[in-house]
């Protein structure tokens, strides 16, 4: 296992594009942003400038059509009634997560809200990038909840140990030579650092929770199209979007982290009728983050875009 | 695998809905099937429960319902009970949806720490009322306890935007699940899991109980058996009580619900549920004993 050193993170990091002013572009903050400074002369941290983000104009939050979700859902079904035509009506179910939208295999490495699938291999049980992501997730919900980590590898190896589903994992860190297990730590105060410093404290009554799942069966449950909210704000009201949700990238592109919170957000609207009203994604390597409003033609576009990825599966994935 | 009948989508609130919507004019005619039946059960379940090489006794839970029913490459292995996050996160919940409903608490994470709080607290003080659970929430590195709280934290949340509290009639029963003893055999003991107890009533005003059930892992095939066994375990308890009305699955990851009428079809249907059960090697006495599943 190679383990990537702080310094070689950085310089892999793919800058995006500016963003386009105008209704619905990503606000991206590229390093640590300036807000105002504070009454003490001090910076604001970041975690203000998302937070005020999330909030601006919030007083007019916007109504969908009741009849989008039925739409949207209407239009998957149909697509995944052709993938089980082809697969067979005795297949086994297909669980599908964000990462199926594209077939990159950098995009393992930063399973964008699909903490709970495995993404290790035979050869591979435990990809240098997903234990990095596991932990920096577990870490990230430590966060949420208490508003502090104390030490970021054994913090976050102590969540693993209590989810069965990743104590393996915390058996494999804890078992890494000397060299790999500093380097891994270091790696994660740095994103530990900058989680902190983007990481809105939200108020009780804001209702955060972390690792909210989502699974949306289509074909009566032949096809699942799941995910996992990194973080979840808001409370549902019928016909209105009030949710927000922050997504968590650690590394990996942009963009992909970006469609995979689209595709939550789409998971979301057919779940419970009304999309999120407020994206943001986290990037815990750099530091940068952005904020954007959920609009009908990205639910559209993604729809789109997982219907295409629909079609190309079964020939596949037989 | 087909949507069972009765599936149909949830949007927030339309779950308070299902759950307390009145019941039609039939309700007190089932009423007196229902009574009925249950006399027939005891006997009939009795029966059913035989001793089998190895004796013991037999504990049936929702679990195996669905373990017994469910297709063979569905099954999970059965895997001595241990505490984490998954297995911790529903009493850790519902003790915070408690706090909530009875209004100690503010929001989701305000009663679920309460109630980590307190689980801790009379583990370290030795208190004969602390739980296995509060001695292992105890014994957690902060962190851990932290992982811990977020998932019950989730937990609770999902639950609390679901329901629209305000509908109900008087603060619901959150959390207390039913064993039904049978007093014919000593072999055979019936859980029945509800997160959310309340009351319904028909067009004459006649009150009914109305049990939300939260339902983990995907939609399948068996839920109708795994509710009907419920339903039929409240039926059974409730001599004395209020007449059981309706059951209501409903699937956070989803918002998927099912509901199913109480009536004289979904005792048969408990019955048969039970029946298969206890026929299927799957539910040994020492499974019964230690696999006993979190709900969600």
């Amino acid at each position: 296992m190679v383990l990537v050193a702080p310094q070689q993170e950085q310089g892999a990091l793919w800058s995006p594009s500016p963003p386009t002013p105008g209704s619905g572009a990503f606000v991206v903050e590229a390093g640590r942003p300036a807000p105002a400074p504070s009454e003490a002369g001090r910076p604001a941290p970041a975690r203000d400038e998302v937070l005020a983000l999330l909030r601006d104009g919030s007083g007019q939050r916007p109504r969908f059509d009741p009849g989008l979700s039925g739409g949207l859902r209407a239009w998957l079904e149909d697509a995944a009634a052709d993938l089980v035509a082809r697969r067979g009506e005795d297949a086994p179910p297909l669980f599908l997560g964000p990462r199926f939208l594209w077939n990159d295999p950098v995009a393992a490495a930063d399973p964008v809200g699909t903490a709970v699938d495995p993404v290790g291999t035979a050869t591979d049980p435990y990809p240098t990038g997903w234990v990095r992501s596991c932990l920096i997730r577990a870490l990230f919900a430590q966060v949420v909840t208490t508003g502090q980590v104390d030490s970021p590898l054994g913090d976050a190896l102590d969540a693993l140990r209590v989810d069965p589903g990743r104590s393996a994992m915390a058996r494999h860190v804890d078992e890494l030579p000397g060299e790999a297990r500093s380097a891994l730590a270091a790696s994660l105060r740095i994103h530990i650092e900058n989680l902190m410093n983007l990481t809105p404290r939200f108020a009780a009554g804001w209702l955060p929770r972390t690792h909210d799942r989502v699974a949306i069966p289509l074909a009566g449950g032949r096809v699942v199209l799941n995910g996992v909210f990194d973080l979840l704000v808001g409370a549902p009201v019928p016909g209105r979007a009030t949710l927000c949700a922050l997504g968590l990238t650690t590394g990996g592109r942009w963009a992909q982290a970006r469609t995979a919170l689209h595709y939550l957000a789409l998971l979301e609207t057919l779940r419970s009728g009304t999309p999120p009203f407020r994206l943001a994604l986290l990037h815990s390597a750099a530091g940068r983050y952005g904020v954007e409003d959920v609009l009908e033609e990205h639910l559209r576009t993604i729809v789109s875009h997982v219907v295409v990825q629909l079609s190309t599966l079964g020939d596949r994935d037989a | 695998m087909p949507d069972p009948p009765g599936c149909e989508m949830s949007k927030p609130r339309q779950l308070t809905r299902a759950l307390l919507e009145p019941f039609g004019a039939d309700a007190a005619e089932n009423r007196a099937s229902v009574v009925e039946a249950a006399r027939r059960i005891p006997r009939t379940l009795a029966d059913l429960a035989v001793p089998r090489p190895g004796g013991g006794s037999f504990r049936l839970t929702d679990h195996h319902v669905r373990e017994a029913l469910g297709p063979p490459d569905r099954a999970t292995p059965g895997a001595p009970f241990a505490w984490s996050a998954r297995t911790a996160r529903r009493a850790l919940g519902l003790a915070g949806l408690r706090a909530l409903a009875n209004g100690a608490a503010r929001s989701p994470i305000d009663g679920v720490t309460m109630a980590v709080d307190d689980a801790v607290g009379a583990a370290h003080r030795g208190e004969s009322a602390a739980s296995p659970m509060d001695r292992w929430l105890a014994g957690l590195p902060p962190a851990g306890r932290a992982a811990v709280q977020a998932g019950a934290v989730t937990w609770a949340t999902r639950v609390w935007c679901a329901l629209d509290w305000s509908a109900f009639e008087e603060p619901p029963t959150i959390g207390r699940d039913h064993w039904w003893d049978s007093p014919h055999s000593s072999l055979l003991a019936l859980r029945s899991r509800a997160e959310v107890r309340s009351i319904a009533r028909d067009q004459a005003g006649s009150p009914f109980s109305v049990h939300l059930v939260v339902v983990g892992g995907p939609r399948r095939t068996t839920i109708r058996s795994e509710l009907s066994v419920a339903a039929m375990v409240e039926v059974l308890c409730s001599p004395r009580s209020l007449p059981p009305g309706r059951m209501v699955g409903w699937w956070p990851d989803s918002g998927h619900l099912v509901t199913l009428e109480i009536d004289q079809r979904a005792l048969d249907d408990g019955v048969a549920a039970v029946a298969r059960t206890l026929a299927s090697t799957g539910v040994t006495p020492a499974d019964g004993e230690g696999t006993i599943r979190a709900a969600a």
